[in-house]
Parts: structure tokens; sequence; C-alpha cells
């Protein structure tokens, strides 16, 4: 018997509307274990590479790891993956809440949608029962109105529903999908997927019960990673404050982006901190499914409530884009949530614009009279609305930075910071070399969760010493012994991406390891999944992924960064005087991939 | 009885998932005796489960398979409960729910509430020796119609009016 393991895999056309329920083969599990490795390698197996992101043809895949939904904390995630509208490579984009959970309660790992419904409709999954139903009185509705009205019209408010906002019908390729209102599977335009595919929502309901291999075994485990969480020296900061805590931590070693990263310090850091955030706006903890972290929050101001913001949209709506005002930054957040819309490629068109201004390549003109002025925060509200709705100026907006910038050129091109498509995170990698190495590598493009190397921020050096033997790796300006630790990270990442639990723990935290994994997954699964096993089943996701992205175009060349972080020192603060070497360290990752020069894995 | 701090919890559902593993060995909400009703629109997370009420609805049971034990907690026996589902159709609040063929609520552990240990923002308590301490009679009134999904969410809404009013008057003000 399969434990843990939802137990199916769904397919579903939505061209026909026909769907299955195929029993989930515990043999192919052992080699992608789940979540993110088991979305990826159905994509490699199943996907036409040259096809249209928009076009039925594209795959919509939602995947959950084997453990999630059971004992084992900090697991609730689930990933969507899809070829990426935005960037025409390998997409994907996992978030927290109640919907991976439920949807193991209702008996499924995987949900495979293909196809293209004619009108608009909602997948409901109540156990077996699988049905389209009617959404065009949801089309144009927003996130939360959405939520409310499935689980209305269902009559049950303990439904867990994944949609999507305006953004995402109006094909925005950044739009988001979101679950319990405000945990987004933000990057690489998932929510774009869906509203080309006309699929306003998925709607879970599971009255299952998942069971255990080795009950007292699993629980002893994860107790034991309960321990590790509330132990963990940061643990009260993270409680209080989550991912905003970066925003004076990353201003401290001089890499909070400020003004679109001319400049690694801001003066007004203190305004729009966590810290702040959590003293004047907080109500409460929020938390995913089964979570001991609680690092969510609820916010109640004069014009908004919402859950969040993280870390990733404070900086993009504060210091990234020259607003010093906490207030609005918790506005916009509440916009995009409801709309459906990245906050980091948002912002980052925003940034581009901004700084294009700044340095006189563009004017008001081009932007049909917007005042892109650092911080204007009339033109942020305004271009929002028209990016949502594709309207005037937002039409260009909508389609990402990348391609905004080749429609602008004027050389504007180089100041749109993105890799393979995808906008940057808000860190300057500048004063942290492993991320700019991940960022140049990532498999979706330019972004820090696909090996979050934050080993290289702890002066860990003996630990650094032992583990790989190069003191270096904990030293965060270094560029020695970087590869080796994002070969490393890249792994675990993953490994945290399969079984879908959260970064903060596997990585930020650095508690999830091979070893201990492997013995969670044979106590909770009991398949055999040796660390041997886990191992080979990760390098070979990594290797699929490579391959797939090159059939898909990617090539040796656009592993790099953008020039600014090459080329630019930053001017002040901790991280005075850094570039990120990237031709160097990407060269050293291939070698220590084993990959060619071309960065072709040898197979 | 099992007592809660609104305001602290984060809906995390531990309490949940800790009360399903301890009285099955399996994890799902059908099997927890205390649920959490999630008002996300409001930012409420409620965690319903049997309140020892003055009026012990439930036991009017017809097949006498329903007792009170030394905690003022409910004991139901599988071997007498048929699943008729009147205990369901009483209790006002929805923390009595059927599942599997028999009735499922709270019994305290016997004595040692998991859900309190799970839970790691201290938002719920055990206080042995309160017991029959609150009256849901202005819960009972209108609830035949509902679920017991549909009666927890209307019970969580109510009890989270206040801590709601604080919120508006000390954030906003």
């Amino acid at each position: 018997m399969l434990h843990a393991y939802g137990g199916h895999i769904l397919r579903l056309d939505l061209t026909s509307g026909q769907s299955r329920r195929v029993k989930t083969d515990p043999h192919f599990m052992l080699n992608v274990i789940g979540g993110r490795g088991l979305n990826s390698t159905r994509m490699h197996q199943e996907l036409k590479r040259d096809i249209d992101p928009l076009s039925p043809e594209n795959i919509l895949l939602i995947g959950v790891g084997p453990l999630t939904g059971t004992l084992l904390s900090t697991s609730a995630y689930m990933t969507i993956s899809g070829k990426s509208p935005l960037t025409g490579i390998l997409g994907d984009s996992a978030a927290g809440g109640f919907l991976g959970p439920e949807l193991k309660q209702a008996g499924y790992d995987q949900i495979v949608m293909t196809g293209r419904s004619d009108q608009p409709v909602y997948l409901l999954i109540a156990d077996d029962h699988i049905e389209l139903r009617d959404a065009g009185h949801l089309w144009g509705k927003d996130i939360w109105q959405t939520t409310a009205a499935i689980r209305k019209e269902l009559n049950d408010n303990a439904v867990q529903v994944a949609a999507i906002g305006p953004a995402g019908e109006n094909l925005v390729k950044y739009a988001t999908v979101a679950c319990n209102n405000s945990r987004m599977c933000g990057r690489t335009g998932m929510g774009c997927i869906f509203g080309s595919k006309h699929l306003k929502a998925v709607a879970v309901r599971g009255t299952g019960r998942l069971s255990i291999a080795d009950p007292p075994g699993f629980l002893k485990l994860c107790q034991e990673l309960d321990d590790r969480i509330i132990t963990h020296p940061e643990y009260d900061k993270r409680k209080a404050m989550g991912s905003t805590l970066l925003m004076k931590a990353l201003n401290g070693i001089g890499i909070l982006p400020t003004n679109h990263f001319q400049e690694g310090l801001c003066e007004y850091v203190d305004n729009v901190s966590g810290e702040r955030l959590a003293a004047k706006y907080k109500v409460k903890n929020k938390a995913c499914f089964n979570c001991n972290l609680h690092c969510s929050r609820y916010y109640v101001t004069k014009e908004v409530e919402a859950e969040g913001p993280e870390y990733e949209t404070l900086c993009s709506y504060t210091s990234r884009i020259g607003i010093d005002d906490l207030e609005f930054a918790l506005k916009i957040n509440h916009f995009l949530n409801r709309m459906g819309m990245d906050s980091l490629s948002s912002g980052e068109t925003i940034g581009w614009a901004m700084e294009c201004v700044q340095r006189g390549l563009l004017n008001r003109d081009d932007f049909d009279g917007l005042d892109f002025t650092w911080g204007n925060r009339e033109t942020v509200e305004k271009l929002l609305q028209m990016i949502v709705r594709r309207e005037g100026l937002g039409d260009a907006f909508a389609e990402g930075t990348l391609s905004l910038a080749r429609r602008f050129g004027k050389g504007t091109e180089e100041y749109a910071l993105q890799v393979k498509g995808l906008d940057i995170i808000c860190g300057d990698p500048r004063g942290i070399k492993a991320f700019g190495l991940t960022y140049a590598i990532a498999s979706r493009g330019g972004d820090h969760l696909r090996a979050e190397p934050f080993f290289e921020l702890t002066e860990r050096y003996d630990e650094a010493e032992r583990r790989w033997g190069i003191r270096e790796i904990a030293d965060r300006l270094a560029d020695k012994g970087k590869a080796v630790l994002v070969e490393h990270t890249e792994r675990q990442a993953l490994l945290t991406d399969c079984l879908t639990m959260c970064k903060n723990i596997g990585l930020s935290m650095d508690i999830l390891d091979f070893e201990f994994a492997s013995r969670l997954l044979i106590a909770g699964t009991g398949l055999n999944f040796t660390p041997e096993k886990v191992e080979a089943a990760l390098k070979g996701v990594i290797e699929r992924d490579r391959l797939m992205n090159i059939d898909f175009g990617i090539d040796a060349s656009m592993d790099t960064l953008p020039k600014r972080f090459t080329h630019e020192p930053l001017r002040k603060g901790a991280s005075k005087g850094q570039v990120v070497p990237i031709d160097r360290m990407v060269k050293e990752y291939y070698e220590v991939k084993g990959w060619d020069k071309n960065g072709v894995p040898r197979g | 009885m099992i007592t809660l701090e609104l305001e602290k919890c984060s809906g995390c559902s531990r309490c949940e998932v800790h009360c399903s593993f301890f009285h099955s060995g399996k994890i799902g909400r059908s099997g927890a005796r205390i649920k959490v009703v999630k008002i996300e629109d409001l930012g409420i997370d409620y965690p319903v489960v049997c309140q020892h009420c003055q009026e012990r609805y439930c036991t009017k049971c017809p097949e006498n398979a329903i007792e009170v034990g030394h905690l003022g907690q409910i004991i139901v026996s599988p071997t007498l409960c048929t699943a008729c589902g009147t205990c369901e159709i009483m209790c006002p609040v929805g923390a009595i729910q059927l599942f599997e063929d028999v009735a499922y609520v709270c019994d305290l552990c016997g004595g040692d509430p998991r859900c309190v240990h799970a839970c790691t923002m201290d938002a719920i308590h055990f206080e042995p020796q309160v017991t029959e301490a609150v009256s849901l009679t202005e819960f009972k009134k209108g609830s035949r119609r509902l679920n017991p999904e549909e009666k927890r969410l209307r019970y969580a809404m109510a009890c989270s009016q206040v801590l709601r009013e604080q919120w508006i008057s000390e954030r906003s003000g």
C-alpha cells in the first residue's frame, strides 16, 4: 500500500471536459519524489517544446509533495508548472496555504491539465467527483470575490480555492494564482496560463485521511523537525516579521535594492521596515497548514486589510522604486493580491521606466504623459490599473520588462534587470555572490529560490570548512567556492520543492538535510527512499530541466547577469566596491556539475 | 474544557492535524474533532470544538450512545451509535459530526488534549475545572437547517465580532 501520497493523478482535458483518475505509480515517484520534481518530469515527458505557451497545447500542472497534508510541519505547499508565457522556458511557482493538503486529502498527487475550455470554467474536485463548472459569472471578479463566491455557491466554507484575478483573465504575462486569497504562485505567469485556458479557479474539497507507513517513527521525526524549528536562533524574529525582516537586514549589508539597484542602501529604511509593519499595522500572525513558524501576518490600515506582505513585495513597492510610504506598499499588496499580479515583475517594469526617465533615455511623451519620477505613487497606482486591464500603456507593460525594453529600444534594454526574461528579485547580487550565480543559472530565470544559498550569509567559516573544505563559502563577498555551494543548495532547494516544503525552513534556516529527508520519506511513504535514491532523483530532475530549457532555446550566453551587477561597483555601504565576476563563476559551476563548456549535461 | 485565545490563533490547523493523528493514526480534517474555521476576508481563524455547553444538546441521543465523562467531555459509544445523526442536528455549533458511521466529538484525549500541545501560538488551553460554563442557547435558534460546517462558520463569525472591532479601532484610528 502506498502511504502518505494522495494515490492518484488526475488528468483533465479542458477542451472536451473529459477527465480520468490514474493510480500513482510508486516506481515513478521514487525517481521524481513529488511536487516540482514530479511536475517538471511530466513536462519533460509530455510537452511539445515549440508550442506557444498560451495555446491549448500548453500543459498546466499542479503537483503536491508526498508528505504534504501529514504531520510534517511547513510542507503545505503545492507547485503549479507549465511553459512560461513570460519567459518561454520552464515555468513554475509554488505557494503555501491550504490547497496542497486539501488535494492530498481528496486523493491526488498531481493534476495534469491540457486543452482549453470554450467558456470560462472552474474545476471542482470533491474527492472522486470531478466537474467543470460554469465560471461566466465569476469572470471579471477579483480573487477574494471569486474565492468567496465559489464557497458560497458550493455552500462550503472549507473548500480550498486556487484562483486567478482579472490580470490572469487579461493574459498579463506575470499573472499569479492565489490560494487562500493571499498565498501566491507569483512567478513566471502561471495565472496567465489559467487565463489562456479559460480556467478561473480550481476548487478542492477532500474528506479523506492520509495514512502513514510507520506512524510512531514518523511522529518522532516530525517532532524532531518541530524542535529544530522552534529552537532555531532566528525563530522569534521570523515569527514576528516573516521575510519582511530582510528590509533592515539587507540594508545592513548594503544590498537593499534602492532606486532600481542604483544603490544598496536606503536612507528611509526604518519607515518601511518589517519592524515598523509589525509594530504599527500587524494585528495577528497567520500560517500555512500545519506550520509552527506562523511567519505570515494579517494587517489592518485605514484603507485596507490583508495578509502579508512578504519581503519581495514590500521592497518592490518601497525602496526599489523610491517610495518612502509603508501604508502605500500595504495598499498595493492588497491590490496585487486581489487582481492576481506578481509584485516583482510588475515592480521591475516600473523601476525600469523610472530609471530610463532619470537617465533621459525616455520621457513623459514616451509614456502617454505619465510621470515616472522616482517614488511617484499616483503613477504607480494608475499604471497598475492599466496593466491589469491591458489598457493603453498597460498593454506593453503587461508583457514584462524584457519585452517592454526591446519595444522601446534606445539602449533601455541594459536597464531591464532580468535573466532569461524573469525579473530579478530584491537582493543585490553584488554583495551576495552565490545568489548572483543562482540568478544566472536558475532554471526558471532570474530567481533566488532555485538554490537560495543562504549559507554564504552566515559567516559559519568552520562549518563551511567541515562541509565543503572551503572556508570562503561562508563569506558573502567571496566568489571562491560559491559554485560548489550553489550546486549543493540547488539540490537542497529542489528537495524542498519536491516535498513541497517551505524554503524558509529548508534553506534559509538550514533545517532540512538529505539524510533527514530520506528518513522522513521512508517513514512516511514506506517506499525505499534511501539517501542514494533521493540524490539520484534530484540530480535527474536538475539535468532534465536543463535539457528541456535547452530545447526551449536557452544557451550558455544566457547564464549571466545584467551589466549593472558585473560592471558597476556598489558605491556605498557594507558591499561598497563589489561586482559579481559572473563569467568565472558560471564556468566553475559547469565544471562542478560535470557539464560541458556550453552548459550542456554530458548525459 | 478547551478554551481559546482567539487573537493568537494563526489558523495553522496544527490542532486538527494532531487531533486526527492521535485518534486514528491518519491525518485529515474529517478525522479531527476540533476544526478551524477560516474567515479569510476578515482575517479570522477560529478553532471550533465542543464547549461542554450547559444545555448538553447532543446527549438527547435516541440510542443512549452518548454520555458525559468525569472531565465534562462527551463520550460516544461506537457500538451503540447507529449514526442516526440526531446529535449532529442538535449541536448548535457544529462541534459533533458524523464521519465513517460514527459521531466524532472532542473527548479531551482522555485528559491530555493533543491540540493544546500542538498549538505553538499558545492559543488553545485545557482548563479541566471549567465545564458547563457556556450556554449555547443563542446559537440554537435557526441551527437545525444548517450543516455542521455552516454552523461552525456562523458561530465563528459571531464570536469574532469583538476582536474585529478592536482591530479596526486600534489600527485605523
